[in-house]
């Protein structure tokens, strides 16, 4: 056999190279990117040197167009041109219809899985955030000069599995490799945290276009450990527009319904008014309507904060809950940390400097903290700072529970845990014989099922008919370091594991979404095939780089025997990845997985005992 | 290896948190996900795993009812399930007063007023338990684990109506 290279020890294999990586805050009103480049992390601007991308994407008939291009659109073409497409992520179309009734959109698809009907046919949102996505990322390899590792993308800390999973999806769909979902607040902690080495408790104030996130986070030597986290997905700078335009359309003597384009006039002049009020006393709002005859109106500054005090309430209160979630007195807070565009409201400002007693911190434009902040994590995720202290531990923003009788949830995963988690909880049946069970997952604090939001559901059949209660069905939760679900259920008696299909309430299934792969490429099947070998490749020279690393540092754990068995699986796997044969890659990897499934396990508790084992020399 | 190993701590129920804390941070540090983002699917389905256990083991020595809850299951009590009756008619008697009075704040003239005073009257006799069941543990009798594990029972319905309070201060400020 060849001779084993040995690394210096402490030092990887691999020669060190710097790997591109990005950190994406997808917004719903404007979305950035920004990398690390030479320690230095920078959110990356477009050609004309504008950093920011409005996330609107215009389907015109013969292509489509994203970001100040889409929003030229935005008024005359309203009806093909999608605005704050992240509010419609995960949702129902009852949700979309009763929270935001004046949409210039014609939706289509059913219930659960709206679409909008554009001259190019009927778009999902998951498509949307796609298209805007690919064209950060495009923009990224234009400015580094290569093709991302992968990047981290950004998600309110409040969003829910569906929604989590739908941004996950979109990703997918744009072809990019997300190494961590990261819940925007925490991002924002990273980039102020890691400039002021600063330990204690800091709180983060998120209100963006569409979402309110407020997280409380311990500071410690580099850990990031969040205690709690709350806030409202559905609460945003947007909606003090939409109070506004309420406002100006009384004032006006307008009636609903308008046209598309006058509602987005309004949307348009009413944001505008309410940036003007951020520096000055008075604003002055000038409609053309649909007969083409002016209407103005000038509005104070002291009129705006009465329509919004409401909602800025509001997320006093939430801000009031995490604390009390988090265990941690006002007083125990030593910064607040302002992120978000709506935090330029200057009523947001001083509301939340009374509240927490303490000038909020803005050195950061917060507009751009929270990419840089995942531009940060993403360096550190690409391995390209290998001595890197940082740790970001997170928590799951809304309780995970089941369907019992009569309509109840049983929490099975209480919010504010931290993640990655698992957690199983034991079931019996109701009737004699009964030999099917539907399982169905919600997520939300109420106890009814109807005031949750329903994940998924599923059957586990093949029950071995017993009296009733004498079954025992363990459902196993997994949640992952990205914040999402996974499921799994087993009769315990007879060892049954249910082949479960989970079918999402909401979003994307898997066949849904490879088609949509399909159809974002050309030449669909010789592009799918390809790129799944080459993935497949990847992954093989990953897993065989990474075991015979394994080897050298840890083959004391393992006998002879073992040992001739791993390299074995080695070799095959190292033979057939240089073919174009899929399935034999994938069974070769298969194979290496099982032969060493042991020793990686027994490697991962040695590595927890030497980390403390470290920590108490450390002490002497 | 039970909890208290894991985190290379005294096996006692008075836990340093700062020491399980401080352990708990490195021990996330060599398993936590983030740390094996290049590691083949294998290493890191074990990471997700074991650094789920560390949380589930964390949240367990840190919270007091749990880590009380783990100290007497470890000993071999045997734990009631909580649908299980419970035999103690006067305590149960004294939570649905406490429950009424509960009922009672949002009628009552000073909402704010008797809202603190149910929050007080909770705290009191939460802590009375706790004390109780804390001198139980740590004399480690069978008639001492056994008193403690009714005291764990008790706690978990002040728990409950504590969760109630909460519920009730939201209603309030949602007004």
């Amino acid at each position: 056999m060849a001779l084993l290279q040995i690394a210096e020890p402490g030092q990887s294999t691999v020669p060190h190279e710097h790997r591109l990586a990005a950190g994406i805050d997808l917004g719903t009103t404007n979305s950035l990117i920004a990398s690390v480049q030479s320690g230095d992390p920078r959110t990356l601007a477009d050609e004309q040197g504008r950093d920011i991308l409005p996330s609107v994407v215009s389907y015109q008939a013969d292509n489509k167009v994203v970001g100040y291009a889409a929003q030229a659109f935005s008024i005359d073409d309203a009806s093909n041109t999608i605005t704050s497409a992240k509010r419609l992520i995960g949702r129902s179309l009852a949700d979309i219809k009763s929270k935001y009734p004046s949409l210039p959109y014609q939706f289509c698809g059913d219930e659960n899985h709206p679409e909008i009907m554009t001259r190019q046919g009927a778009v999902n949102p998951v498509q949307v955030a796609a298209e805007i996505l690919k064209s950060l990322n495009h923009r990224a390899e234009a400015t580094l000069g290569g093709e991302l590792t992968g990047v981290v993308i950004t998600v309110p800390a409040h969003f829910d599995d569906a929604q989590r999973q739908s941004t996950k999806d979109a990703a997918k769909i744009a072809g990019i490799n997300v190494l961590r979902l990261l819940n925007e607040p925490t991002a924002a902690a990273v980039a102020y945290g890691l400039d002021s080495g600063q330990e204690g408790v800091i709180a983060v104030y998120d209100l963006g276009g569409g979402t309110f996130d407020i997280s409380i986070l311990r500071l410690n030597k580099g850990v990031f450990e969040v205690l709690s986290t709350g806030g409202d997905s559905a609460l945003g700078g947007d909606d003090f527009d939409v109070v506004l335009v309420d406002y100006i359309i009384a004032q006006a003597g307008l009636v609903r319904p308008l046209s598309p384009s006058l509602e987005r006039q309004l949307m348009q002049k009413a944001c505008f008014a309410k940036e003007q009020l951020t520096d000055h006393e008075y604003a002055d709002i000038t409609i053309t309507l649909d007969n083409d005859q002016p209407w103005q109106q000038r509005i104070s500054k002291a009129q705006f904060n009465e329509l919004i005090t409401g909602l800025v309430n509001k997320t006093l209160r939430a801000c009031r809950r995490s604390l009390k979630d988090a265990s941690i007195s006002v007083d125990e807070v030593i910064e607040v940390v302002m992120v978000g565009g709506s935090t330029r409201v200057p009523l947001v400002r001083s509301e939340v400097e009374k509240h927490f007693n303490k000038k909020p911190l803005t050195s950061i434009d917060p507009d751009k903290v929270v990419a840089i902040g995942a531009a940060i994590q993403a360096d550190i995720l690409a391995g390209n700072k290998p001595d890197s202290d940082m740790l970001l531990l997170d928590v799951l923003p809304l309780s995970l529970g089941l369907e019992t009788m009569g309509g109840l949830v049983e929490k099975v995963i209480a919010r504010n845990t931290t993640i990655p988690v698992a957690k199983a909880q034991e079931f019996t049946t109701f009737k004699d014989g009964q030999t099917a069970m539907a399982v169905h997952v919600l997520q939300g604090e109420r106890e009814l099922v109807d005031d949750c939001r329903s994940l998924a559901r599923f059957e586990l059949r093949g029950i071995p008919a017993m009296t009733a209660g004498a079954a025992h069905i363990r459902v196993t939760f997994k949640v992952d370091a990205d914040g999402l679900l996974s499921v799994s259920a087993m009769e315990k008696s007879s060892g049954v594991e249910s082949s479960i299909e989970v079918k999402p309430s909401f979003g994307l299934d898997d066949s849904q979404i490879s088609q949509m792969i399909k159809d974002s490429m050309s030449n669909a099947a010789d592009d799918m095939q390809a790129r799944m070998l080459k993935e497949q490749q990847v992954e093989a020279v990953r897993v065989i780089e990474s075991v015979k690393a394994a080897l050298v540092a840890d083959s004391r754990l393992l006998n002879s025997e073992e040992i001739l068995a791993i390299e074995s699986t080695i070799k095959s796997l190292s033979d057939v990845s240089q073919g174009d044969d899929i399935k034999a890659i994938e069974q070769a990897l298969k194979a290496i997985s099982d032969s060493t499934d042991i020793f990686a396990e027994r490697r991962m508790d040695s590595s927890i005992s030497q980390a403390l084992a470290g920590q108490a020399v450390d002490k002497i | 290896m039970n909890y208290f190993q894991l985190f290379g701590i005294e096996a006692s129920f008075d836990v340093d948190i700062q020491q399980l804390s401080s352990s708990y941070q490195t021990l996330q540090k060599s398993v936590h996900p983030d740390k094996f983002v290049h590691a083949s699917e294998q290493d890191q389905r074990i990471a997700v795993q074991k650094s789920a256990h560390i949380n589930d083991a964390y949240q367990t020595l840190k919270n007091p009812l749990l880590r009380a809850e783990y100290i007497l299951i470890e000993r071999g009590i045997d734990m009631p399930n909580e649908q299980h009756t419970f035999g103690d008619t006067s305590f149960l008697m004294h939570q649905m007063e406490l429950r009424e009075m509960l009922e009672d704040v949002k009628s009552s003239g000073d909402v704010d007023a008797a809202l603190l005073e149910v929050q007080n009257v909770l705290s009191s006799e939460y802590l009375q338990l706790s004390q109780m069941m804390r001198a139980q543990i740590i004399e480690n009798t069978a008639a001492s684990n056994s008193a403690a594990c009714d005291n764990l029972r008790k706690l978990k319905f002040y728990q409950k109506l504590n969760i109630e309070v909460d519920r009730l201060e939201d209603s309030l400020f949602d007004d």
